[in-house]
């Protein structure tokens, strides 16, 4: 189980975070829902140990992240796809891939991985010589998804997955997340493609200007009036 | 004729060294998408540390480089402690200009230690030039090219094939994946400040022994021909730095040969601008567009 609690976060005198609280079953998918600005990716930064809390505990079966630099939250288990992907451009796919495993040292098993990321993405076998900068955008997510994968997470986090990719490689993207999580990988998704994310995720928060504002399943989420306004109909109304 | 490829060796010589000042320095922009205009002067300070050794104990030319090198890298240290480590991300100018004033002290430093202007610093290869046809090279200048070109190889050897390696050059394409991939950025940067400064101290070296002689202005004068070497080959390549070394030690022998020693510094810069002006990455830059923005 992957708990949050109380955290607070600031830029300078601004807090983007007053306070958050959740928790994250494990073998689940739980997605963040928010609107722009709300803080989930500072939430998400906060959680990789690129921000530093002001206040509140971050745990992971029980063990504290909070105040840990972002390699020793790694090597606990925890690892991070940015959002806007941030593969390493002037690298090649398999050397993003053995970035993604720098703090292992098991070069046999590293490079068994390797293959095993190849089998997942075909697209990435395929491109593998080729500089991660010259991807697609959704060649690179798939890119992003592996490196992180590499590190061999207990909690996989997922920043905006979809953000800026056609329907079809986001369909794609979401399969993905499925079958990641069916294979055992704890999955904490920011999100604000409701839509996808209502047919994969197990649990869902609401995050509205720092705060949670909601949390529940699939089933209540679609119930609750104020998100179906906020989140599903102007969605469905804009795409 | 003979002239012109005569001033091409002996360009081609000097440029090799040139050529290491602007490896060192673009290392040091790469991972920190900063300015260091202290890289010179961290190298006269090493330059000064072999110096004193050389008057005062008669150290040889192996110790005097080892000084030189160690010496490079510990001022070097100081430097990324001081005005790059404590700068937050986005900071550039503070780094850069703080980097300006620990120039003006490390030099102030280096003239309380030895006040005289010049001091003699031991040479390398002393012995007749070697003959080629109608043609010359000096010894120290054949052990510069070779010293300077393999330590090249090395450094492109490290980034390219080793782990550490592969860390610095996930650094320089992206510094917050870095962080999220595991690796320890904090403790590299400085390692990777210390070392391109230690290969700015062999390039020291090289000249050092060559011209037999230090002074305080040396620190300034490597900071120029490292940025020159650095943007004429285009910033976060190894090939390019070299290349670029090289091109700017041709150009100044065959302008120095031509039109003497004022218009040999005009001509670098000129090229210098028209390089950036067709091509604003340098001949081989490499380093992703937007870093270059960012700094």
């Amino acid at each position: 189980m992957f708990e949050v609690s109380d955290i607070v976060a600031a830029y300078g005198q601004i807090e983007a975070l007053k306070g958050v609280s959740l928790k994250v079953e494990s073998g689940r998918i739980t997605c963040l829902l928010g609107p722009n600005g709300a803080g989930k990716t500072t939430l998400m930064m906060t959680i990789a140990g690129i921000l530093q809390p002001r206040r509140g505990s971050i745990r992971l079966e029980g063990a504290e992240l909070a105040g840990l630099t972002p390699a020793r939250i790694v090597s606990r288990g925890v690892a991070l796809v940015p959002e806007n992907r941030l593969v390493f451009p002037e690298m090649s796919v398999r050397e993003n891939l053995q970035a993604g495993a720098y703090q292992r040292r098991d070069r046999a098993g590293v490079d068994a991985d390797i293959e095993r990321m190849y089998a997942r993405f075909p697209r990435l076998k395929e491109r593998r010589e080729q500089m991660a900068g010259t991807l697609s955008g959704g060649e690179q997510q798939m890119l992003a998804v592996a490196r992180a994968l590499m590190s061999r997470p207990r909690l996989l986090l997922m920043d905006e997955p979809s953000l800026g990719l056609a329907p079809l490689i986001v369909a794609e993207i979401f399969d993905i997340i499925a079958e990641l999580n069916r294979d055992g990988t704890t999955i904490f998704l920011v999100e604000q493609n409701a839509h996808m994310a209502l047919k994969v995720a197990h649990q869902f928060f609401l995050m509205e200007q720092g705060r949670i504002t909601f949390s529940g399943t699939p089933g209540q989420l679609a119930e609750d009036e104020v998100i179906q306004r906020a989140y599903l109909g102007t969605r469905r109304a804009a795409g | 004729m003979v002239d012109l490829v005569q001033n091409t060796i002996d360009g081609l010589m000097i440029g090799s060294s040139y050529g290491l000042l602007a490896l060192g320095f673009t290392l040091i922009f790469g991972v920190m998408r900063r300015l260091n205009l202290s890289y010179g002067p961290s190298i006269m300070i090493g330059g000064y540390l072999g110096t004193v050794l050389y008057l005062q104990f008669g150290a040889g030319p192996l110790v005097v480089a080892a000084a030189v090198v160690i010496g490079a890298a510990v001022a070097g240290l100081y430097v990324e402690r001081l005005c790059f480590a404590p700068m937050k991300a986005g900071a550039a100018i503070a780094s850069m200009v703080s980097s300006f004033a620990i120039w003006m002290q490390l030099e102030q430093a280096a003239i309380l230690v030895l006040p005289r202007h010049t001091y003699a610093f031991p040479a390398l290869a002393t012995g007749a030039p070697l003959e080629f046809g109608p043609f010359t090279v000096r010894p120290d200048h054949l052990v510069m090219l070779g010293s300077a070109l393999g330590l090249a190889a090395a450094v492109q050897l490290v980034l390219y094939r080793t782990r550490f390696g592969l860390g610095l050059r996930a650094i320089i394409g992206n510094p917050v994946a870095a962080h999220l991939v595991g690796i320890d950025v904090r403790t590299a940067l400085p390692l990777a400040f210390a070392g391109a400064s230690a290969v700015g101290g062999v390039a020291g070296f090289l000249v050092l022994a060559v011209d037999q002689q230090v002074t305080p202005m040396f620190g300034m004068w490597a900071t120029l021909k490292g940025l020159i070497a650095m943007m004429i080959g285009g910033l976060g390549s190894v090939p390019g730095a070299v290349l670029g070394g090289l091109l700017l030690g041709v150009i100044e022998a065959q302008s120095q040969w031509y039109f003497g020693p004022q218009i040999r510094d005009l001509m670098a810069y000129f090229v210098l601008f028209a390089v950036l002006a067709l091509r604003p990455r340098g001949l081989v830059g490499s380093l992703p567009e937007a870093a270059t923005q960012k700094a």
